[in-house]
């Protein structure tokens, strides 16, 4: 194992760990319920961890992606279901993310939002197009950890450290209303969604492959799996007890995405503010990018086109125009003048509804001998990867109703 | 395993991605072409790469939809062209020499090559 490769994978994870919806979700549940929802951060961390490190052994030993290996285990039928699903899921996730990112731009230059949505677009597309993967992977994860300013913020903001461990423990708030109660779940059930996007698993196996592992990187895999995304999901968690404690005894609900960059405002003034910014921009950014190439790989994948970023545009043309269209897609949800933060909580709520479906083939896989020898699944693996896929199934049946009966999460 | 191999159709061979020899690649295993009839030998003859091998295999309206999206080409691999099958089909030759690679070439043709690292 190399140790800069090794560094370099822990802090681009950390770095690319926080998205659009994890940003909203952390802000909004820290000013409602204080720290009582750090738990699910952390629970929900866990479960990424479990099925990005099989999803990155199933690309290091099988040396084929998921989805590939998917469609011949699922079949034809059920494969393209769960193609299909994952797209509309992955879309309106990345169309959120281009939303977040103009948002951003338009606070940092004061240009109309429609514009900075077109410009934020064509810079993605262009940096998907000249730099190699290994590239876009590390620029946007290592900018991203201008992000870690939000722990300095806490920090510097003197936070309450025993309450913020006592959140670590599984909880509902005493005293609660019927109402309150049913907020509190769909938060739960949105924060184990954000935290657990479909997305992130296909980008990751698929990086797996463009970098070419084997079973020797599986340590390495392992490794960048649990820090890298242990200390990802910290941020979150720093976000979610700043807002508890600047917003909830201010009475302030911080509804717009611009919110949580004043939790680092508050002790740093004007620069921890454009540096919160900074991060939250480059950390949304690459979040587009995963999004949109993780339908591209999915589609890609799935009929056996050439794909990758590790060959020329050129090199892996439908590919190159299957990233662009949806690019564009996003973009053209953009501009018919959604609200970013609505397409965020259907991002959230779509991609809760179809978890089960894009995790289970994955589960089979990672414990299927023929393919996985002897790193398939052992007991530990298969215990915690079944106990995950029962808790998003429960999430997945729970969020429809939650979503309704508390109209969004308003109560 | 080789393609000469005993094989079990359904799980080891449909659906897999097929692989040219240059590491491209070039389709997958939409469905099978069987030597022989009822009380013979029954043969691997060829494997049938493209959307119109779903025939079959999908709903009539799906069929259809695919149909006006995607066409219905279907190509021929002979097994002989095959030289083994694991977690994806791995050929002898070329993806070009067997015709796969048609659709990537014409969507080749419309994009610049310039600017990428």
């Amino acid at each position: 194992m190399n140790p800069l490769e090794l560094t370099l994978g822990i802090m681009t994870a950390v770095g690319g760990f926080v998205d659009i919806s994890e940003l909203v979700f952390a802000a909004k549940a820290g000013s409602t319920f204080g720290y009582a929802l750090i738990w699910v951060f952390a629970l929900s961390t866990g479960g990424i961890m479990v099925f990005g490190e099989m999803s990155g052994r199933v690309a290091a030993v099988a040396k084929q992606p998921v989805f590939n290996l998917m469609r011949h285990r699922l079949g034809l039928k059920l494969g393209l279901v769960t193609l299909a699903a994952s797209l509309v899921a992955n879309l309106i996730t990345c169309a959120a993310e281009v939303g977040g990112v103009a948002l951003i731009l338009r606070y940092l230059t004061g240009l109309p939002y429609p514009l900075m949505a077109v410009v934020g677009t064509a810079v993605l597309m262009a940096s998907m197009w000249v730099l190699p993967f290994k590239w876009i992977e590390r620029i946007y994860g290592l900018l991203g950890l201008f992000m870690i300013a939000f722990i300095a913020a806490l920090v510097a903001i003197k936070a309450p450290w025993g309450q913020i461990a006592g959140g670590f423990v599984p909880q509902i708030p005493h005293g609660l209303s019927t109402k309150e109660l049913l907020v509190f779940g769909y938060f739960a059930v949105a924060i184990v969604s954000a935290v657990m996007f479909p997305y992130e698993a296909y980008f990751y196996s698929s990086g797996g492959i463009e970098e070419e592992w084997g079973p020797k990187d599986l340590p390495m895999n392992k490794i960048t799996c649990t820090v890298g995304f242990g200390l990802g999901s910290l941020l979150s968690i720093a976000i979610l007890a700043s807002s508890a404690q600047l917003f909830t005894p201010a009475n302030v609900d911080p509804q717009l995405l611009g919110s949580s960059a004043l939790e680092v405002a508050i002790p740093f003034g004007w620069i921890g503010l454009l540096i919160a910014l900074l991060g939250m921009l480059f950390a949304i950014s690459g979040a587009a990018i995963e999004t949109c190439m993780a339908n591209a790989y999915g589609i890609s994948q799935f009929f056996g086109w050439e794909w990758g970023r590790h060959r020329k545009p050129w090199q892996a043309p439908r590919f190159t125009v299957t990233w662009i269209v949806l690019f564009l897609a996003a973009l053209g949800i953009i501009l018919t003048g959604v609200d970013p933060m609505q397409l965020v909580e259907y991002a959230v709520l779509f991609s809760i509804l179809v978890l089960p479906l894009t995790y289970l083939p994955l589960l089979l896989l990672a414990g299927d001998k023929s393919y996985m020898k002897e790193h398939a699944n052992g007991r530990f693996g298969k215990t915690l990867g079944w106990f995950y896929f029962a808790l998003i199934t429960v999430a997945a049946i729970g969020a429809l109703p939650l979503y309704f009966l508390t109209s969004g999460g308003q109560g | 395993m080789k393609p000469t191999d005993p094989i079990k159709i359904v799980s080891q061979l449909l659906d897999l991605p097929l692989i040219d020899p240059n590491g491209n690649y070039c389709g997958i295993v939409d469905d099978i072409e069987l030597d022989g009839s009822a009380g013979k030998d029954t043969r691997l003859a060829a494997l049938l790469v493209g959307p119109g091998a779903y025939q079959g295999r999908m709903p009539v309206w799906a069929m259809w939809l695919v149909r006006k999206i995607a066409g219905d080409r279907c190509t021929r691999v002979p097994i002989a062209k095959v030289e083994s099958i694991n977690s994806a089909v791995h050929l002898k030759v070329p993806a070009e020499a067997l015709g796969l690679h048609e659709v990537e070439n014409r969507v080749r043709a419309h994009i610049p090559r310039v600017g990428a690292m």
